[in-house]
């Protein structure tokens, strides 16, 4: 029994990768039918756990429905990650064409109004959207290729979400299978339905891991739920990192007993990193570059901010080459045979670094001189009594935007020092450290920063 | 119209010169904006994102209040946000 759980990993392998994780959730409960998949609402009194046993027997009944009613496609309309996991095998197993689509992108399913819909209560309707086709023959008209497999939305970081194809290969790729990975706790707050989020939930259960669900983001209800229910790996943003460091209990904190903290969808500072590796001395820190059009495209193992300025003009182990625009822009060719694809990610050479300055669409203009968001933002979270920052324009009538600020005071704040004395020095070094257009003209305290569903902060101009 | 809003104005232009770590000094109605007081592009800015949050009001955006625009002096300035307030403020029936 054990030795089938052991070497499970091997054998999946060389399951087909389509078949792969209704697999993984047959092979995990035939041998340990009790062991805990999925943690939900984590950190809370209302925590419970689902079973690979309950998860294996989610799968068939759903793959019975499919079988009996063949969609064209299936669109995962579920809030409770379970039932998004069993839906994901289940069509992934009887090849029917998946769309996982986030909340705020569910207007974009009417391309898919042929397709049936599963909810948490994981019955397949074919009421409101339609059925497929018993034929299967008709072209799909949204996509590119003839018969899409997996469909997802982007996050929207830069502009309206929209649905990106992909194939089960590709959705299931970056998943590593190594011993090393097995059985492990993995935090999980990014949005199960986006790409970040998927390939957490993937990676954890094709490992026969745990997946732990912390009942909010809140920073103290993430350290309980790391803290309580053993997670080893904490997959995060970092500007969710950057608020459980600034903000959650120091006693659950060092209680944590991380292994490894896989950073993405911004990037990470060297400050931040910095103050990690002073936090969980030991723990590994990875960096991964991905965006849901392109998935995965590379990771920064070595702890420091940004990528090696090397990397730029050669091709790099896997086939990615990457170069830049002239403007700084990240080029990304994935492949000798694909296209190169604009990033809309800027960097800068900084010796031997690549460092990431911020996204081309955040580039706040002042005046016709143009300011770097990140910059700003690295600089006030060097102040001391300044946890986090988020910088962005206000539209101004004569420099048409003008550089703001919103500002986390750190709890408590350092001695002596008071909102005021924090404000100015905030201006002071902004003043010495940028030009005068990049200096922020308007500087808030704020309870904590706004962070949208894909865990990061959200950067178009508003106005207060 | 009186001079009622010197004061608001006076201190945003005094928020602004201390934000950008010039010292503080008289503001007065005549004062040139640039010449007297000092402040460029980016200061009158500020200013008027200040003031717009004092006042709810800013006059170089609300559509129908289209002024000349004169802004030299501190008192255009005055003048400039107290004829935007009572546009928005008063209905047109008491007007007369």
């Amino acid at each position: 029994m054990s030795s089938s759980a052991t070497d499970f990993l091997s054998r999946l392998t060389d399951v087909p990768v389509a078949n792969r994780l209704a697999a993984a959730i047959d092979l995990i409960a035939q041998a340990f039918p009790e062991r805990t998949a999925i943690v939900e609402q984590a950190g809370s009194d209302q925590r419970h756990g689902i079973s690979y046993g309950v998860l294996a027997a989610n799968v068939k009944a759903v793959e019975q429905q499919l079988v009996d009613q063949r969609p064209r496609g299936v669109v995962a309309r579920q809030r409770e990650i379970d039932a998004l996991v069993a839906t994901v095998a289940a069509c992934g197993r009887q090849q029917v064409p998946l769309a996982v689509v986030a909340d705020d992108a569910r207007d974009l399913v009417g391309a898919l109004h042929d397709w049936a819909v599963l909810d948490d209560g994981l019955q397949l309707s074919v009421g409101t959207t339609g059925i497929g086709s018993q034929a299967g023959t008709r072209r799909e008209d949204a996509f590119d290729s003839a018969s899409p497999q997996v469909v997802v939305a982007t996050s929207g970081t830069s502009g309206p979400p929209k649905l990106v194809e992909h194939s089960w290969d590709s959705l299931l790729a970056a998943a590593r299978l190594s011993e090393q990975w097995r059985g492990l706790g993995w935090l999980m707050v990014y949005d199960a339905t986006r790409w970040a989020g998927t390939q957490v939930w993937l990676q954890a259960i094709l490992t026969a891991g745990t997946l732990v669900v912390p009942a909010s983001r809140a920073p103290d209800c993430v350290a309980r739920a790391i803290v309580e229910e053993d997670v080893s790996i904490l997959p995060a943003t970092p500007t969710l990192l950057r608020r459980l460091l600034t903000s959650a209990e120091s006693e659950l904190l060092s209680k944590m007993k991380l292994a490894r903290i896989t950073l993405g969808g911004e990037a990470a500072d060297a400050q931040l990193l910095a103050k990690t590796h002073a936090a969980f001395p030991g723990v590994k820190v990875t960096h991964v570059y991905a965006t849901t059009e392109l998935g995965e495209v590379f990771r920064v193992v070595d702890g420091r901010a940004g990528f090696p300025a090397e990397w730029l003009g050669k091709t790099l182990p896997g086939g990615v080459r990457l170069t830049t625009r002239r403007d700084g822009e990240l080029l990304v060719q994935l492949s000798r045979d694909t296209a190169e694809v604009a990033t809309g990610d800027l960097v800068e050479r900084l010796n031997d670094r690549c460092e990431f300055t911020g996204r081309r669409s955040d580039v706040i203009v002042v005046g016709g001189a143009k300011v770097y968001p990140r910059r700003v933002e690295d600089i006030l979270r060097g102040v001391s009594g300044i946890a986090d920052a988020r910088v962005y324009g206000l539209p101004s009538a004569i420099t048409g935007e003008l550089v703001a600020a919103q500002i986390v005071l750190a709890d408590p704040l350092p001695a002596e020092a008071t909102p005021e004395s924090i404000r100015a020095a905030a201006l002071t070094t902004c003043r010495t450290a940028l030009e005068p257009h990049s200096t922020p003209r308007l500087l808030d305290f704020v309870k904590h920063l706004m962070v949208n569903t894909s865990g990061k902060i959200p950067r178009h101009s508003s106005r207060l | 119209m009186n001079e009622s809003l010197l004061p608001v104005v006076r201190k945003a232009i005094l928020t602004v010169l201390r934000d950008t770590g010039r010292s503080a000094q008289a503001v007065e109605s005549g004062h040139l904006l640039s010449t007297d007081i000092g402040l460029d592009s980016l200061d009158l800015a500020q200013t008027i994102v200040l003031l717009e949050r004092e006042l709810a009001c800013d006059p170089f955006r609300s559509a129908g209040s289209s002024p000349t625009l004169r802004m030299r002096t501190v008192g255009d300035l005055v003048t400039l946000y107290e004829a935007a307030l009572s546009a928005a403020t008063l209905p047109p029936a008491l007007d007369h």
